[in-house]
């Protein structure tokens, strides 16, 4: 009997979102397959690459990183030169130094930058807070006002500050709200859920649904996006269909084995190129895992992640 | 494992209200009922018309086009002996949500259903039963393997025969129920898919004591494998039983608002 393939493509679909506006604005999700199964059907739309900067500006860069912005002299500078490398879809600036516990610096200053880097750039934007849940309320329900008409997306509600930052961000100013759990499947289901209760639109929800470096119980993460995906397409399950996007920077820039000189490891070889593997291993990791959209910090990262996409999709 | 497919049974012309509104193609307490059931869960609508005999054709139009124009394009079943009816229907139905059920064949006088399911690429539920109850599962089963074979002939994808093991009254066969559920297990170990009006079994039982009954009589079945039922969604209870169940069988993921949802 000859041998008949069968597609696996599904009948459900990921929600496609638009994000930013103009010429520039992105379309994240929208595929009806697999990650990357494109022998199933095409992928409605590829992933997409988003660059990091923060509010810290050049001072908060690994020395490796910091050459690559020869020049700039505020995080202005940074953001129009992040914009302007290779492969990349959209920038996102990280507040961090609203961090209470941290440098604790106010949200009218840190709104202001916002809005400095908002103007200087027409890519699309993510803002992604300081990960204290009461300050990031604050900082991004601001954030939400101060985008208005940008189509941001809003990183992130959580559990506990979901009902602030959904309000603000999806309903008053109609941004892209991002929905974070760390790793908890039940949990990534259950604040979807809640948003849309709360009168968000579904189809202006991303996930963010937490991650991990490579090898830092990364396979917690594989698993979670592996059964989300399974979930919204072989299940149709609509409270899952929100594309993914993960921030890998914040994560692979906070380990010793991207951070760590030669000097202080000589054998595990030079630091920039550990760093730059390091980003571009676990970024593929959550593509292929499902994700729909990356968040990357070191210029030769986010080039390698965006040629692997166009040479797989 | 996909979700549990609960079909809802409440347009059915044996209530005045839905006889006099199919009447007069009145659409407000028909639309009211399908958004009550769609609203507490139900995947799919059955359309009970009747034997309507005179003017089937034209009902069964109108109440698909209705129901589908205003619920976006909600999937149906289709429940009529008229078989023109369900052809009628069938020629308007929108197939994005779901392809239409027709309800129903049996092994006796009705198989020729399943013939009409094949060539309009429909669900068909077949009833394991040819003339009155069958007397235990070697005749369901033999009936199970006439209607398999016949929807196989016409190029059925055996998935799409919906088999109804018969449920019966509790208050008369109580000594029966066990074999009912005996049954359902079979179709699931053949890798069918399984459907019927479960709530039959509580018949004649005191309105209290009926969802009490079903709900156990459902999580019992879907143990079995049972795979839909033709049910009335607005019974909480049941509903609550039956996406419980789900997150047991793993066919939906858990989360907190489980119920709400």
């Amino acid at each position: 009997m000859p041998f008949t393939a069968k597609s696996g493509k599904f009948n459900a679909k990921i929600n496609a979102v638009e994000v930013g506006t103009g010429d520039k604005k992105i379309t994240i999700g929208g595929e009806n397959v697999l990650p990357f199964y494109t022998f199933d059907d095409a992928i409605a739309n590829a992933p997409k690459v988003g660059i990091e900067i923060t509010d810290g500006g050049l001072d908060n860069e690994p020395d490796c990183i910091k050459k690559y912005y020869e020049g700039c002299t505020s995080v202005v500078d940074m953001a129009k030169k992040a914009a302007s490398f290779e492969g990349v879809d959209f920038l996102s600036i990280r507040l961090e130094g609203g961090d209470p516990n941290g440098q604790n610096k106010s949200t009218e200053e840190l709104i202001a930058l916002l809005k400095e880097v908002a103007e200087a750039v027409d890519l699309p934007l993510a803002v992604c807070g300081c990960k204290n849940v009461e300050k990031d309320a604050e900082l991004l329900d601001k954030a939400s006002q101060a985008l208005e008409g940008r189509n941001a997306m809003i990183m992130a509600a959580k559990e506990d500050n979901y009902k602030t930052i959904g309000a603000s961000a999806g309903l008053a100013y109609k941004q892209i709200v991002g929905a974070e759990s760390a790793v908890d499947i039940n949990l990534a289901k259950q604040l979807n859920v809640l948003l849309t209760q709360l009168g968000v639109n579904g189809q202006s929800v991303v996930m963010n649904v937490g991650t991990a470096t490579a090898g830092y119980g990364f396979e917690y993460v594989v698993s979670t996006m592996d059964r989300v995906k399974a979930a919204a397409l072989s299940q149709s399950d609509a409270t899952l269909q929100m594309p993914i996007v993960t921030p890998v920077a914040s994560e692979v820039w906070a380990v010793k084995e991207s951070v760590a000189s030669e000097a202080d490891m000589p054998e595990w070889g030079d630091q920039e190129e550990r760093g730059i593997d390091m980003e571009i291993e676990t970024a593929a990791a959550v593509l292929v895992s499902g994700s729909n959209a990356v968040i990357l910090r070191h210029p030769e990262s986010v080039k390698a992640i965006s040629k692997m996409i166009k040479e797989l999709v | 494992m996909g979700k549990f497919v609960v079909i809802g049974e409440r347009i059915h012309c044996i209530s005045p209200v839905i006889r006099k509104a199919m009447a007069e193609r009145d659409p407000a307490p028909i639309l009211k009922r399908a958004k009550e059931q769609l609203d507490a869960g139900a995947t799919y609508l059955d359309v009970n018309i009747g034997p309507a005999e005179a003017d089937g054709e034209d009902l069964m139009k109108w109440a698909v086009q209705l129901l589908q124009n205003e619920f976006d394009n909600v999937p149906l079943a289709l429940d009529t002996a008229n078989k023109k009816a369900i052809e009628a229907g069938i020629s308007v139905y929108n197939r994005a949500k779901g392809k239409p059920i027709v309800n129903s064949a049996d092994a006796g006088g009705r198989i020729e259903n399943i013939d009409l399911a094949a060539a309009n690429d429909a669900i068909v539920i077949a009833l394991c039963s040819a003339e009155g109850i069958p007397a235990d599962n070697d005749e369901r089963m033999g009936y199970l393997t006439t209607m398999l074979e016949r929807g196989l002939e016409h190029g059925m994808d055996p998935t799409d025969l919906w088999f109804d093991p018969l449920f019966l009254v509790v208050k008369g066969m109580q000594d029966k129920q066990m074999e009912v559920l005996e049954a359902i297990k079979m179709f699931t170990d053949m890798g069918l898919n399984s459907t019927g009006g479960l709530s039959n079994n509580s018949n004649g039982m005191p309105k209290h004591i009926r969802p009490i009954m079903d709900a156990a009589l459902v999580a019992m079945c879907m143990m079995q494998g049972l795979t839909s039922a033709i049910v009335n969604p607005c019974d909480l209870r049941l509903m609550e039983t039956i996406k419980s169940c789900d997150v047991f069988k793993n066919n939906t993921l858990y989360a907190d608002s489980y119920l709400e949802i």
